[in-house]
């Protein structure tokens, strides 16, 4: 696999390019840079289809796995790589990127160069943090992530954008904080265990850290992913975020940031510390489940458009919560295609505000009513997206909703065959009935927004001028309605591609959280056979590993 | 002397001072004894380069080493000395009859820092450490408007003078406990109480050069008061040295470390909390930066009361990517300020508007302090808090990270005016050459150094091993 694995560099490689041709572009030209970066998003979206068509479903671990040596003297490797878990994120988000960069033609008239260069680093970030196998690699395009959007808030943002925007930022890093500190005691834990220094997850991945230190450290891990997601009660960023972002900056948020949350838990904090994860996982889980109907009952009181969707995210994503912490093949399956799905119809409805935003300028929902008739295409684009969001059966929205709540129903295992997650979910009956209201709640206040906009009377005058969606406009919306019936008709490849790596990590999660308490070890070399090299090692002979020594 | 070739930094060094002399006694314009130190400058970089693997001692006892410690800082030194220089161009905040002369003091007071790296005797350090301390002094005077100009000087020099004071009665004493002046000795003598004692009374006067709590107050008004030039180089080039000589005097602690290293926490901590929180409330750009400067020399505290190689490592390691990240943010100074006038965080307002290249300028200073890939900021943090994590104080990697993230705070209020507020009557900004190139050199090399740290690393620890 040698030729492959230069793949996942040359991904991040093309939007980086991209990014500077734009910015070298003349200003003059905003057509140009439009056209460049729309190019180079499309031609990123062949690359990573062309990986999508290299994948093999069959293997459960990395594939095309790109290893270098960065920083010795830490331990930090260049190292990425792509699972059935990944490859649905990075498809996510180079499928997006050219939608939001066509979308933002007539949103978008200032420094349209500095913005396509801006979306363009975004997307590296994006996909350097979901193909990242290092944790100081990861943590890099995990800031990396922050600069862009704190700059598309900032800059091309509403009324109270400098506001949102520093309070995206401070949130993110603030939560990022406890993680960093759980990252160095992990790493130093693996360097006095094993004498030696590294970040790279698959090594660590096998350090069985002792039961109470596990779930400080999953504690730590959990804040910094529970606010990307957002868990209930730490999503307050997000409606500011949302509503003062311009239309292609509420894409790229709800449409791939919010999913690092649920990817965080999936990749690093779970694997990393079972037996915090499972004994905090009904904690987790009522959090999910009082999200679900909070977002849905808070989505239902706003007045706002924007600020609706906003909150139906906090919703949405509940279900993505409740399903990974199903602990089964069933819910984390659920769980990734909810991420998508919510990823195509939240990005939809967001792009359906700002298509009306464009031409009316408010977001209030009491300007608009009888819409339909107005616009007949753009009403029935939207409807698609919006029923996706629902989860109407034979949309995207339903299996991921039906998959996760059904995977925390028999989250305790069938009548023949107890899970091992049993002990520890204690009352998965209750989640799911919680859950299942969510859905019913999502269809009211979704309903309820798509009544008040689209029909009724055509009463209010400034309506009546309204022109339907241009070719341009169509051309954005299609791939998304044609994602949504696709994923909502015919579930089974994108399934079957999550299969064995899902499995995977169900096993590896059950095995390690199998092994027994004690100070600091090896999976599978426990202290219970006392070995030559015991766990605590004299602080000097730690300094004679010292990391600084790889670089000599 | 014995191998004259050792001391070929020093030379370069001296050769500019001459030089700059020269034009001072002649009396030639500020430009052409501008260009005559700027090229003396650049010289003493490639010479500092060449002499990177030089070792040896130079004189006939062992009161100068020349090892990769000493030569890794002296690189820095040269390089701040070069910025600091280059920044000099548009001198129109330093008092105008001074503006010849100005550039003989920047090198009397590099030469100073060169020699304080390699000092390993302790009356050669101390007579480095006031060389290095004189030519600040005066250069700290020079702004243009004297009340400004007078007071930066007066805080700098009566603090210098007291924190010195200490530093000759931590010295006496040290003496008194070792019964010898050569640094190596006394770190084998075993560490008695009363060396201890001597070692931290002698850090007073190290850690004012760094700007550390409680000898910290003078780093604001100082930055704010100096001309801009003047400022660079007591934010660069001054911290580099102070790291150089901390490492020396803590190494004479021997192996006994215990409270020394409870000092050290007490002072990174309040270091960066006083740092960061009174940063919070700055108005006046330089002073900010002061006040930043002040946190920064308590993340480097971090890395070097780890008494460990990884620790040392590291500080020199964020010693040597803080100086582009911070010439970075003094050139946007320098380059803002409209007649020697120090510029408000307000007036920075909409910079990359009226200059785009002087506005990624200043996102890569703020993010390179902030922390924020792609810059080096991040790695060196990670190198810190891994060293003390090291030593086993994860708490206070705890109160570091936070006071990272207080940090940030500020940092983004200054992106926020270049990016996010609107020009309104600021004049558009029109880069020279000279600054132009050395915006780009500077940024090159903080992004080089974001991307690619193992070389910096390699220095840096190689450095280190000299003394652990």
């Amino acid at each position: 696999m040698t030729g492959a694995s230069a793949l996942l560099p040359a991904l991040l490689a093309l939007p980086l390019i991209g990014a500077i041709l734009v910015m070298l572009l003349p200003k003059e030209e905003p057509g140009l840079a439009r056209g460049v970066s729309l190019g180079v998003s499309i031609a990123t979206l062949a690359l990573s289809l062309v990986i999508l068509g290299l994948y093999d479903t069959k293997i459960a671990s990395m594939q095309m796995v790109f290893d270098k040596e960065w920083i010795p003297g830490l331990g930090a490797r260049f190292k990425l790589g792509i699972d059935g878990i990944s490859i649905f994120m990075v498809l996510l988000t180079t499928f997006l990127m050219p939608i939001i960069l066509l979308s933002s033609y007539k949103a978008v008239t200032s420094k349209v160069r500095e913005f396509c260069a801006l979306l363009l680093i975004l997307e590296v970030g994006m996909l350097g943090a979901f193909l990242a196998l290092d944790l100081f690699l990861f943590y890099v395009f995990w800031e990396i992530m922050l600069i862009p959007m704190y700059l598309l808030i900032g800059i091309w943002g509403g009324q109270k954008r400098i506001y949102a925007s520093i309070k995206f930022v401070i949130y993110t890093m603030a939560g990022s904080l406890l993680m960093l500190v759980a990252i160095f005691y992990l790493y130093a834990q693996y360097g006095s265990v094993t004498g030696e220094y590294t970040l790279e997850l698959s090594l660590l991945n096998r350090l069985v850290l002792p039961r109470d230190v596990q779930m400080y450290c999953f504690a730590a891990f959990a804040l910094a992913f529970a606010i990307k997601v957002p868990l209930f009660p730490l999503h307050t960023w997000l409606p500011d975020a949302h509503v003062q972002a311009p239309t292609a900056g509420s894409v790229v948020l709800a449409g791939v940031l919010l999913k690092f949350g649920i990817y965080g838990f999936l990749r690093f904090a779970m694997p990393l510390f079972p037996y915090g994860a499972a004994e905090l996982a009904p904690y987790m889980a009522y959090l999910a489940a009082a999200g679900i109907v909070y977002g849905a009952f808070v989505a239902f009181a706003q007045s706002d458009v924007k600020k609706l969707v906003a909150y139906s995210s906090v919703s949405h994503l509940g279900f993505c919560m409740i399903g990974i912490f199903a602990m089964n093949t069933q819910g984390i399956e659920g769980s990734i295609y909810a991420m998508i799905s919510h990823g195509l119809t939240t990005s939809g409805l967001f792009l359906a505000i700002g298509v009306v935003y464009e031409r009316r300028h408010t977001r209030e929902m009491s300007e608009y009513g009888g819409i339909w008739k107005q616009m007949p295409v753009f009403a029935g684009l939207f409807l698609i997206c919006m029923l996706g969001s629902v989860g109407l059966p034979g949309l995207s929205g339903f299996v991921g909703e039906f998959l996760t709540i059904f995977g925390m129903f028999i989250s305790g295992g069938t009548a023949g065959e107890p899970s091992f997650w049993a002990e520890f979910m204690p009352h998965p009956m209750l989640l799911g009935a919680v859950a299942t209201s969510g859905v019913i709640f999502g269809a009211i206040y979704l309903l309820y927004m798509f009544q008040k906009m689209m029909f009724g009377p055509l009463d209010n005058p400034k309506n009546k001028e309204l022109k339907d969606v241009s070719w341009r406009e169509i051309a954005v919306f299609t791939p998304l309605v044609i994602g949504i019936f696709a994923m909502g008709l015919f579930p089974k490849p994108f399934l079957q591609t999550m299969d064995p790596t899902v499995d995977q990590f169900v096993t590896r999660f059950e095995a390690k959280l199998a092994e027994p308490d004690g100070p600091a070890h090896i999976m599978g070399q426990a202290a219970v056979a006392p070995t030559p090299e015991p766990a605590q090692v004299e602080p000097h002979a730690g300094h004679n590993h010292a990391p600084g020594e790889a670089a000599h | 002397m014995s191998h004259p070739e050792l001391f070929c930094p020093e030379f370069a060094l001296l050769l500019g001072a001459l030089l700059s002399f020269a034009c001072a006694a002649i009396g030639t314009k500020a430009r052409t004894a501008w260009l005559v130190s700027l090229a003396a400058a650049i010289i003493t970089v490639g010479t500092s380069a060449l002499a990177l693997p030089y070792q040896g001692h130079p004189f006939a006892t062992d009161i100068y080493a020349v090892d990769s410690f000493s030569q890794v800082l002296k690189l820095g030194i040269s390089l701040a000395l070069a910025f600091a220089i280059a920044i000099s161009q548009r001198q129109d905040s330093t008092r105008a009859s001074a503006r010849t002369e100005v550039h003989f003091f920047f090198y009397l007071s590099a030469l100073g820092m060169m020699m304080l790296v390699s000092a390993t005797e302790l009356l050669t350090l101390y007579i480095a450490l006031e060389l290095s301390a004189y030519g600040l002094y005066i250069l700290a005077a020079l702004h243009r408007r004297e009340r400004l100009g007078s007071e930066a000087a007066a805080k700098y020099i009566l603090f210098g003078a007291a924190a010195s004071a200490i530093s000759l009665y931590g010295i006496s004493l040290i003496y008194g406990a070792a019964q010898t002046t050569y640094i190596p000795a006394i770190a084998a003598s075993g560490g008695s109480p009363l060396l201890i004692a001597g070692v931290v009374l002698t850090l007073a006067g190290v850690l004012y050069k760094l700007a550390a709590f409680p000898v910290h107050s003078w780093a604001p008004d100082t930055y704010q008061g100096a001309p801009h030039e003047a400022s660079t180089f007591l934010a660069t080039a001054s911290k580099v040295a102070a790291v150089g000589l901390l490492l020396r005097v803590l190494s004479m602690a021997g192996g006994n470390t215990e409270h020394l290293r409870t000092m050290l926490i007490v002072v990174a901590i309040l270091s960066m909390s006083v740092g960061n929180l009174s940063a919070l409330f700055q108005k006046d750009f330089k002073r900010l930066l002061g006040f930043s400067a002040v946190a920064h020399a308590g993340y480097l505290l971090l890395g070097l009361l780890s008494f460990s190689k990884l620790g040392a490592a590291a500080a020199i390691f964020y010693v040597l990517t803080y100086v582009p990240i911070v010439v970075c943010a003094f050139l946007v100074v320098a380059a803002v300020s409209h007649n020697g006038a120090n510029p408000s965080i307000a007036s920075l307002a909409g910079l990359y508007k009226r200059s785009p290249f002087l506005g990624l300028v200043l996102l890569v200073a703020m993010f390179g302090l902030a922390g924020i890939p792609p810059t080096p900021g991040l790695a060196g943090k990670w190198f810190l808090f891994s060293a003390v994590i090291d030593a086993g104080h994860l708490w206070l990697v705890l109160v570091a990270a936070v006071n990272a993230t207080i940090s940030l705070y500020y940092y983004l209020l200054v992106v926020k005016a270049a990016y996010l507020d609107p020009p309104g009557e600021y004049p558009d900004i029109k880069l020279s050459p000279t600054y132009s190139i050395t915006a780009f050199v500077s940024v090159a090399l903080v992004v080089f150094m974001g991307f690619y740290p193992a070389p910096i690393w390699s220095m840096a620890s190689s450095a280190a091993a000299v003394l652990f």
